[in-house]
């Protein structure tokens, strides 16, 4: 049953001149739209061009939670397709993708936090997504572990519980993806740098890589945390957007002790348990720009004494391991997804921020029918570009709670 | 038995501590770990592995792997080997069915070939209801320790936040050396050493430093300098686990028994910094090579020289350093049978070693290697073969000590971002390039030789002084000459495996990842060494990179050999040792504000909630619908402590153009006495605060802000300023200054008991600002305002009168019916008159028009550039926004929970506030809706949490719901 | 933490005192003739510099000052020796 050892995604193919569509970035969305363009829109003469490995950024530091109870309806739609199609693609790739379907609860530590709460459970009830309100004791038997006393310091109200959320393995959804992608006939050419993007007469003809150049008349940029930087390098186009570091860790394995993602805003943490055992948490961005992965001692910390509060078993656990990726954070917390507009055959997807990864395989789907009929679907219409010009910000923040530079 | 007379122990066998484990009592000695304690029991095999359930036994003293990760009172994955055993600590063996001597799982061994690299990716999905279920099992053979939910940490825990000049990490002779070095000139210098003694690798060894000294008495004479030195501060048992950009060095420090704490975090800032963490043995590839029995060199010579443990009967080697004959040698002296020493190098062994052998008629095979170990759970007997596999050779031993050769600990290099580079000769990564004011020193940089150890540690110590300003050019040069005289760094050895096919050769033991799993994980295409970690979990179980960290890079290059690869070393990540979440917690505890009016309305019986940094009393009985609170302000005088109130001071000649940048209102029209309600916007022309301004003098105005903005009002006014130039000056009086709201149709009666002011509607109108003392001692700034839509009167004082104040306005209210009102009450008394709360009556991108208060934009103040403006007129237009409406539902004993939504096909909007009201009888609330369906009288539907579909009809109605003239605010 | 800002009132300290004021796009612009676009440009758009990059900072914790600071954003390193006001 496990005889062959063959390239999972193929051997390494040599670089054409021509490609119907070449893709900038080897991550999740990059996957998912060179897959679903091959599968479901009959082109298949695709590139994706990734510098590093595939999964290299984003792709392989988040912490795989998955999720459809966001605030509004843009949003819970696209989230809600993303959540159905994990079984989906497990099966079509054939590639176990690991799915732990545990149920998310987000801890709420004021009467205020449960209202603004209460708008995310009723825009998911209103489209058929399971979600409810807890009272603490609710909270105490679904995850005895979490320490509802009134002597912390953002004692515990209540809880938004999801149970269709969960974790998958990350990992796995990266090289399923580019099984599936490469069967399909996708090129995918790692260490491959694109250095340029062509245009000519408003349209674009081609991409230059430290390998050769390219000819083709799209090109989408979707590299997580590199995208804003290449599309001004490249395009000259700016995006609201600020590029922050943010952290991961994990503590070591353990037996079954934690039973759903629980995740505070209030101490600004997640904490789940993976199939390996470790608790993995993490949640913490410094607020100014870096392109850098370090992580910093001033969160470790931070996280343990989070973590200490409402999850105190934890004091006896300990961390084994601590990352940072890139998150492209737009002001509004909604990504951009937005294409031929004003250059002819160039897509862009990007502004994921810290939730690219729950999207990833709608949000590819849906950009591949974008770059296949070069007409932007109806369900991406509302992350254009041009929502920050005509002050129509999306509503994925319930309040200004500080102002950052983006506002 | 113990050695107990050898000079170089580290235990007290006059000591003993009484361990359990396994049903039975184990006593140690003073001095042991609990790893230690154990094997001097018997104890041989200390739990299983994770997924195979091998057993596994003591391999190393530094805790590099899983091996004797044990579960102590409670605490899993603790790490046997290096920690202290104390007396009446309870010791559990983990991932074991059954004991770690006879584990019922064991038969996983034998179903490696149902579990090749990635095999949880490609099997237990199909059929995909089979994944549930698989699910389950696979979560619970995964994880190795057990800890409870509910359990509780014990122990006390602290940090310090220690500056230096020079950090060095690292007490060996280098470390030693450099630090002494680096103290020469009076620089203040930290010595961090993870073992409970400094020493490093000299500290058990018995052979000679120079003529006179031997290395163990060498150490402790440099450990004697050290801890004389007054400007050395000595961290022991204090490992490094992080090192950050600008040379911030976290380390953990475990206390001594009986001592103030029992781990501590260490925040180091250090001007300069010497790595001299030096090697660890690098792992021996062959089958079966974690088989209890099996240990590294320094790990066998460690238990005999420094806890007097002798850790076999009869032993082989099989190695690939001079430490390994050194270690035979010695304990050959000590009484071990040494059956062979198989030495992987053809030549280059140290001649007085050779000697040492012969002289002592132990056999020694050049270019021979350990191929495989035989024994159930302990080693029997091991094959021994030539390099290429040609001969064999099988010895029966109860020890097999094995080591490959040795491996810099380059951790805390790479974490400050030094480059490595392979280095052929050494066959170490050893660092290209370091970052400023960061040295090397030691075994780490391939050294060897113990004058040359110490002398790349003085001239480290020197050069790290010099980045700390000292002028010790000349003595930099005099060492670096003289360690150019010491031999330099020696061949290291190439090999990386045995000549087996690796099945059961483990490269990561905590991740039972074998030779075979990696060449699997190579051949489907994960060709860089990050992604073989991904995909077969390699070097990412509790010991981290510690055994793999070597191996796997030089093996997926050897693998590779013809695709030209090179050797690329793995990433480390902090901390470099597992480290307690209790312990990086430190001392952490809850840090808030409180009023100066908390005691008293804890007294009067305040429910208290936690609002941004305060506690403010939000109810003040059991009846969270604040019936009585909200019906004493409309009928008698309710007291509301308001102090978290933001307020500030703004002054200077500048000081009128800072409010017009930031107030959407024309603040040119203020007058002194009156106060002026505005707000602010950001770029967006979302309302980010709003707040009443007072103008006191010339250039000389008093504003408030919201709670939660008052932390950041200042910087805000200087962020929109910050191109201009001016001259104002803006002041925090919100901790300075304690407020108190007195409301209802008695207040004026209440305060004109105390105040010596007319407060006449005419002396004192709604909308008035005066100042005035109370009872003749307590200085107010008294506001007009009708937040809660009654005759109404808010004090500002001194935080220091503010309980006095209160107590005088209780006691003079009494006749009227004066009592406390909390926030939950003034929520449904403000919404009654619909005033809104920032956060609640809007979300981020709700603008001023949004909300109704154009009114309080000035448009024809241009020039001030007010921030907001811009966007403002741009959005006028804007058809398709939400409004915020006044919503009235059918039945007036039914309010919406706050949240739900407004729905026909789609959403529509929702509901910010709404509530029954006592007052009114009827239930209302205010709503955010889209401006098509803002209409007075449009019918809504609104949607609830788990309403099932059953939804709730309401309309919009004027605003406010409570008296919409405004009369009982200006009574 | 280990991010370290260079205050000009206060001196060098620890970069967590600090507020991010983001990337230094000049003075206001003056309001007439500004389009959505051009007003969009301003206040949300972002060159996202993979290198050294001028940038506003307020000491938060401390004086309360803002001022620029050159800082590399592949390095969190704040760069010395440029100039650092306006």
């Amino acid at each position: 049953m496990f005889r062959r050892f063959k390239p999972l995604w193929g051997k390494k193919p040599g670089l054409k001149s021509t490609y119907d569509a070449v893709i900038i970035g080897g991550g999740l969305h990059s996957l998912a739209t060179a897959y679903y363009l091959a599968k479901e829109q009959g082109m298949s003469n695709v590139a994706i061009l990734e510098k590093n490995f595939i999964g290299f950024g984003g792709a392989g530091r988040n912490t795989a939670i998955v999720r459809a109870n966001q605030r509004t309806q843009e949003n819970v739609p696209l989230y809600k397709e993303a959540l159905d199609l994990w079984p989906i693609l497990t099966k079509e790739l054939d590639y176990n993708l690991m799915f732990n379907n545990c149920g998310n609860l987000n801890l709420m530590h004021s009467e205020a936090a449960m209202n603004a709460a209460r708008m995310n459970v009723c825009t998911a009830q209103f489209h058929g997504v399971e979600s409810h309100l807890l009272d603490p004791r609710q909270i105490k038997e679904l995850e005895p572990a979490i320490n509802i006393s009134p002597d912390i310091t953002y004692p515990i109200h209540g809880a938004m519980f999801h149970p269709p959320g969960g974790v998958i393995r990350h990992d796995a959804v990266v090289w399923g993806l580019a099984k599936g992608a490469a069967a399909h006939g996708v090129h995918i050419h790692q260490q491959t740098e694109a250095t340029a993007i062509h245009t000519d007469g408003g349209k674009i003809t081609g991409v230059e890589t430290h390998r050769g150049r390219i000819n083709s008349p799209r090109v989408l940029v979707s590299a997580g945390g590199y995208s804003a930087g290449i599309i001004n390098k490249m395009m000259g186009v700016k995006l609201p957007i600020s590029v922050l570091t943010i952290q991961a860790m994990v503590t070591q394995p353990l037996k079954p002790v934690l039973h759903h993602v629980v995740s505070s805003g209030m101490y600004h943490a997640y904490a789940n348990q993976t199939l390996k055992g470790e608790i993995a948490t993490g949640a913490h961005m410094d607020q100014w720009p870096n392109y850098t992965t370090l992580t910093t001692a001033h969160y470790i910390k931070h996280q343990a004494e989070a973590l200490s509060e409402f999850l105190p078993f934890l004091r006896g656990v300990k961390f084994m391991r601590h990352w940072a990726g890139l998150a492209d954070m737009t002001p509004d917390m909604a990504p951009i997804m937005d294409g031929n507009d004003p250059v002819e055959g160039f897509y862009m997807n990007c502004g994921w921020g810290y939730f690219g990864f729950k999207s990833c395989t709608a949000a590819g789907r849906h950009m591949a029918s974008f770059i296949a009929k070069g007409e932007c679907p109806e369900r991406l219409k509302p992350f254009g570009l041009r929502r920050y010009e005509n002050h129509r910000l999306m509503g994925e923040t319930a309040a200004l709670v500080t102002y950052t530079p983006d506002n | 038995m113990r050695l107990d007379r050898l000079p170089t122990l580290r235990i007290n066998p006059s000591e003993t501590c009484t361990l359990h484990y396994n049903g039975k009592t184990s006593a140690g000695v003073a001095g042991d770990t609990v790893a230690t304690a154990l094997y001097a029991n018997g104890v041989r095999v200390f739990g299983r592995s994770l997924k195979y359930h091998r057993p596994r036994g003591l391999y190393s003293l530094d805790g590099e792997c899983s091996n004797t990760c044990m579960a102590v009172d409670g605490i899993p994955n603790v790490r046997a080997e290096n920690t202290p055993a104390k007396n009446g600590m309870h010791i559990d063996a983990q991932n074991v069915q059954g004991s770690a001597d006879f584990d019922w799982m064991g038969f996983m061994d034998k179903l490696d070939w149902l579990m090749p690299a990635g095999f949880y990716y490609r099997t237990l999905h199909k059929p995909a209801c089979l994944w549930p279920f698989a699910l389950k099992q696979v979560r619970k053979v995964a994880g190795l320790g057990k800890i409870s939910p509910d359990f509780k940490m014990k122990g006390r825990y602290a940090e310090i936040y220690p500056t230096a000049d020079v950090c060095v990490i690292g007490g060996g002779a280098a470390g030693m050396s450099a630090a002494l070095a680096a103290a020469e000139g009076g620089l203040r210098v930290i010595l961090l050493e993870a073992r409970p003694w400094l020493g490093g690798s000299f500290d058990y060894r018995v052979s000679p430093y120079d003529g006179e000294k031997a290395l163990y008495q060498r150490a402790r004479e440099l450990a004697a300098q050290v801890e004389a030195a007054a400007n050395i501060r000595v961290f022991k048992h204090a490992a490094n686990v992080g090192l950050y950009n600008n040379n911030l060095v976290t380390a953990f420090q475990v206390g001594p028994e009986g001592g103030a704490f029992d781990e501590r975090y260490i925040e180091i800032r250090a001007a300069s910094v010497v790595v001299a963490t030096g090697c660890i043995e690098r792992p021996l590839l062959f089958e079966n090579n974690e088989r209890p029995g099996v240990m590294q060199v320094g790990c066998a010579h460690r238990l005999a020289r420094t806890y007097g443990l002798l850790p076999g009967r009869r032993a082989v080697f099989s190695i690939g350093h001079d430490l390994g004959l050194e270690a035979a040698v010695d304990l050959c002296d000590l009484g071990m049978e040494i059956a062979c020493v198989a030495d992987i190098r053809e030549d280059g062994q140290n001649p007085d070693l050779l000697l040492a052998l012969a002289e002592r008629e132990i056999p020694l095979l050049r270019g021979w290697v350990a191929a495989k170990a035989y024994g159930a759970k302990q080693v029997k007997k091991v094959t021994l073969r030539t390099l290429e596999g040609s001969v064999k050779r099988q010895l029966e031993c109860d020890l097999l000590v094995a080591s490959a050769g040795r491996t810099p600990l380059t951790g805390p290099l790479t974490l400050a971002q030094a480059r490595l580079r392979f280095d052929a000769h050494t066959g170490y990564f050893l660092p290209a390039d370091l970052p400023a004011k960061m040295h090397a020193a030691g075994s780490l940089t391939g050294r060897n030789h113990p004058l040359a150890i110490e002398a790349s540690g003085r001239l480290a110590g020197l050069k790290a002084a010099a980045d700390c300003g000292a002028n010790t050019a000349e003595a930099v040069a005099a060492a670096a000459a003289r360690l150019s005289q010491l031999p330099g760094p020696e061949r290291g050895t190439k090999l990386v495996m045995a000549p087996v096919k690796g099945r059961k050769s483990f490269i990561c033991f905590d991740e039972d990842t074998t030779v075979k799993n990696i060449k699997q994980a190579i051949d489907m295409g994960f060709d860089v060494p990050e992604l073989i970690k991904r995909f077969t979990s390699a070097g990412t179980g509790p010991g981290q990179g510690g055994i793999p960290g070597h191996n796997l890079p030089l093996f997926a290059a050897r693998y590779q050999a013809l695709a030209g690869a090179t050797p690329v070393p793995t990433t480390a990540r902090v901390p470099l040792v597992p480290t307690l979440l209790a312990t990086y917690a430190g001392a952490h505890h809850d840090m808030c504000k409180r009023t100066p009016l908390d005691e008293l309305q804890k007294r009067d019986g305040g429910v208290f909630r936690r609002i941004g940094v305060w506690q403010r009393a939000r109810y003040f009985s059991e009846d969270f619908s604040c019936r009585e609170e909200v019906l004493n302000v409309r009928n008698n005088v309710g007291m509301l402590d308001g102090s978290t109130l933001g307020k500030f001071r703004l002054h200077g000649p500048d000081a009128l153009k800072a409010l017009q940048r930031v107030y959407v209102g024309n603040m040119v029209k203020l007058t002194p006495g009156k106060i002026k309600y505005s707000a602010m916007c950001n770029e967006d022309g979302c309302v980010i605060d709003d707040g009443v301004v007072v103008k006191i003098a010339e250039n000389d105005y008093y504003f408030t802000t919201s709670t939660v903005r008052a932390g950041e009002t200042a910087e805000w006014f200087r962020y929109h300023t910050r191109y201009d130039g001016w001259d104002y000056h803006i002041v925090n009086f919100t901790d300075a200054l304690g407020v108190i709201n007195v409301s209802g149709p008695n207040a004026r009666k209440v305060l004109q008991k105390v105040a010596d002011a007319d407060l006449s509607n005419e002396a004192f109108p709604f909308g008035g600002y005066r100042e005035f003392v109370i009872q003749g001692g307590i200085p107010v700034r008294a506001m007009r305002l009708g937040f809660v839509g009654e005759l109404s009167y808010e004090l500002h004082a001194p935080a220091s009168y503010m309980v006095c104040l209160w107590q005088i306005l209780a006691a003079a209210g009494k006749e009227f019916g004066i009592r406390n009102f909390g926030v939950e009450a003034q929520n449904v008394l403000r919404m009654e008159k619909c005033h809104i709360i920032l956060g609640v009556e809007s979300e981020q991108r709700t603008n001023l028009l949004d909300l109704g208060l154009g009114f309080l934009w000035d448009r024809h103040k241009t020039e001030t550039k007010t921030v907001g403006t811009v966007a403002l007129r741009q959005v006028e237009a804007d058809p398709a926004r939400l409004r915020l409406v006044g919503i009235e539902m059918d039945d007036p004993r039914r309010a919406p929970r706050d949240g739900s939504i407004l729905v026909d096909k789609r959403i529509r909007g929702y509901v910010c506030t709404a509530r029954r009201s006592f007052t009114l009888e009827r239930s209302v609330g205010m709503a955010l809706v889209e401006a098509e369906m803002a209409a007075l009288g449009t019918r809504l539907e609104i949607y609830e949490d788990e309403c099932n579909g059953q939804k709730l009809a309401a309309r919009v109605v004027p605003m406010p719901f409570y008296d919409p003239q405004g009369n009982r605010m200006r009574m | 933490m280990a991010l370290t800002i260079t205050c000009p009132v206060c001196g060098k300290r620890n970069g967590y005192e600090f507020r991010y004021g983001g990337e230094d796009k000049g003075p206001r612009p003056v309001e007439e003739g500004m389009t959505p676009r051009s007003w969009c440009d301003y206040v949300h758009m972002n060159a996202c510099v993979a290198g050294v990059q001028k940038e506003w900072w307020c000491h938060k914790n401390g004086c309360g000052a803002w001022f620029t600071i050159h800082r590399n954003t592949l390095t969190n390193l704040e760069v010395e020796g440029v100039e650092v006001t306006s």
